[in-house]
């Protein structure tokens, strides 16, 4: 029977990321390696003290993880590729958390890296509008979803532009994120940006981004005598599910997947933590076009179904708000390079629950939610607390 | 001239060039429920072999959209926008599709048929043809 996995003597040692953007100067593995010393100066490691290494990307070629491992150093250690779109970034850190929960490892790194402006500078995606399988602009499916919200639920517009303008405002204050405006965003500016895929503008949308991130999990008693004093940060528990038939699924094309898929993989997630949505302080989410995160509100148990667009019009995800989603900006502004953007929804995690989240920080945050969903095809929904 | 499909196994075409094309789907003999496109395994009750059926050639808008940046990074491409939607068929199955009408067109829940659109032609001198949905008795795009 699947389950959500809860784990034991498992702690963050490390979080290192360079700020995500349109990197087209730096190479690749320089990216990586720098995100890697990042997370082993942070963890106060060096590679030497790693035993396993889970590296994920999603546009790159086979192999490339080794080389990006080879700048940190060449001990030797088991390395494992993991792909998963664009949830690739958390299931690396599910995997290394795992790694040491089960006992097989005292020190493992999940290390992400992309460089999604490469894609787009090769005009790929898009120009696939006349096949079968048409690689359609993401854009467009998500904007299906936007559209039969609205449909049932009378959202506007001006809702969306709402959840845009607040992970814009986060992003100001985030140092780590591509898209720092330098005034407030409005939700008339959003709505008046350029369209894309109706309803969705393009400040309603993320860029398509370079990045790299890492995270070093590892036995808490080691996190401890490495890092005395610091408070300790620990993933808690993990799910992730793959799609459930039901009748209205959409076999060919990209599709955003069913809607059950969060509420399922949140639900296995909280019974595994022995927690509630109740319960989170500062949640993350697949926020790539902006109706998703008015949809995961609802799917992440945050608010009853229906109420999304009340929590919106509240305030309640936004700074001081009930539950403040995506601080760092989401995928909207901090950027999604795809790999990497898991681990950088647990870079900003561990920020809030260590109380070093500056200018965005959420008062007394204990327990954070990191979710993902990638190609419309698997979920994952992790929770990281803070030990006290 | 020749109509050809994109890629064999999706539709098929009819001789008559006035007739829709046929989506082809399969329909499981154990549970009943049908699916595009063809598959062996049922994927509500798995069981193997599932029978060759043709879908309707009708069916109403479940959700769409219209995209008017076809092309990923690529902000200043001269290349018009398109519609996309979802179609319920009678049957069950849910068929996206590119939809051959524009945005104020376009509707929830309205009726619409699959059509063929001639994309080019190929090295023997054939149509390449793909199926798209578009309103209720609008003009076919495929005499192109």
């Amino acid at each position: 029977m699947r389950r959500g996995l809860r784990f034991e003597n498992v702690a963050v040692a490390g979080i290192g990321m360079v700020p995500f953007g349109m990197l087209h100067d730096d190479p690749m593995m320089h990216l990586a390696r720098d995100a890697g010393l990042f997370a082993l100066h942070d963890a106060g490691m060096t590679l030497a003290d790693v035993d396993e290494g889970f590296v994920g990307y999603i546009g790159l070629t086979s192999m490339t993880g080794i080389k990006a491992m080879k700048e940190l150093g060449l001990t030797g250690l088991p390395v494992t590729h993991i792909e998963n779109a664009s949830a690739t970034g958390l299931v690396a850190f599910r995997e290394a958390a795992w790694a040491v929960s089960s006992g097989r490892a005292d020190v493992a790194m999940a290390l992400c890296f992309d460089k999604f402006t490469d894609n787009a500078r090769r005009g790929g995606r898009g120009g696939g509008r006349d096949e079968i399988d048409a690689p359609i602009l993401p854009a467009s499916y998500f904007a299906l979803w936007a559209q039969r919200r609205m449909h049932e639920r009378g959202t506007t517009p001006a809702q969306f532009a709402a959840i845009a303008a607040k992970n814009w405002n986060y992003g100001a204050a985030c140092p780590w994120s591509h898209r720092r405006p330098d005034h407030e965003v409005t939700v008339e500016e959003v709505l008046a940006s350029r369209m894309v895929a109706e309803p969705l503008t393009s400040m309603m949308c993320c860029p398509a981004d370079d990045g790299a991130a890492c995270v070093i999990l590892a036995r808490e008693d080691l996190v401890r005598a490495r890092q005395p004093g610091r408070r300790v940060v620990r993933p808690l528990a993990s799910s992730l599910t793959s799609e459930t038939y039901a009748r209205g699924h959409t076999f060919v094309g990209p599709v955003v997947g069913p809607a059950t898929m969060t509420s399922d993989t949140a639900a296995e997630c909280y019974e595994a933590a022995g927690v509630g949505p109740e319960d989170v302080d500062v949640a993350y989410c697949h926020d790539a076009f902006v109706n998703e995160e008015l949809m995961y509100y609802e799917l992440l148990g945050f608010c009853a179904e229906g109420d999304a667009e009340k929590l919106v019009e509240e305030g309640q995800t936004g700074p001081g708000g009930r539950i403040p989603f995506n601080t760092d900006g989401g995928l909207v502004a901090r950027g999604h390079p795809g790999g990497p953007t898991g681990l950088a929804q647990v870079h900003e995690s561990v920020l809030q629950l260590r109380g070093e989240a500056d200018g965005r920080q959420v008062e007394g945050a204990r327990l954070a939610l990191a979710h993902l969903v990638g190609g419309g095809s698997i979920c994952t929904v992790n929770l990281l607390e803070a030990v006290s | 001239m020749a109509r050809v499909p994109i890629e064999e196994g999706y539709f098929r075409i009819p001789d008559d060039t006035g007739e829709p094309p046929r989506l082809l789907g399969s329909k499981c003999p154990a549970c009943g429920e049908v699916f595009f496109p063809r598959r062996l395994v049922c994927a509500q009750c798995l069981h193997e072999g599932c029978d060759d059926v043709e879908l309707s050639t009708r069916g109403r808008l479940w959700t769409w959209t219209y995209c008017h940046v076809p092309l990923f990074g690529a902000k200043d491409a001269d290349v018009p926008g398109y519609g996309v939607g979802q179609v319920d068929l009678p049957e069950g199955p849910r068929v996206q599709s590119i939809l051959s009408a524009t945005a104020d067109e376009l509707e929830i829940g309205m009726e619409l048929e699959i059509d063929l659109e001639t994309l080019r032609e190929n090295r023997d001198g054939d149509e390449v043809v793909i199926y798209r949905f578009r309103p209720v008795g609008a003009p076919s795009a495929g005499a192109a």
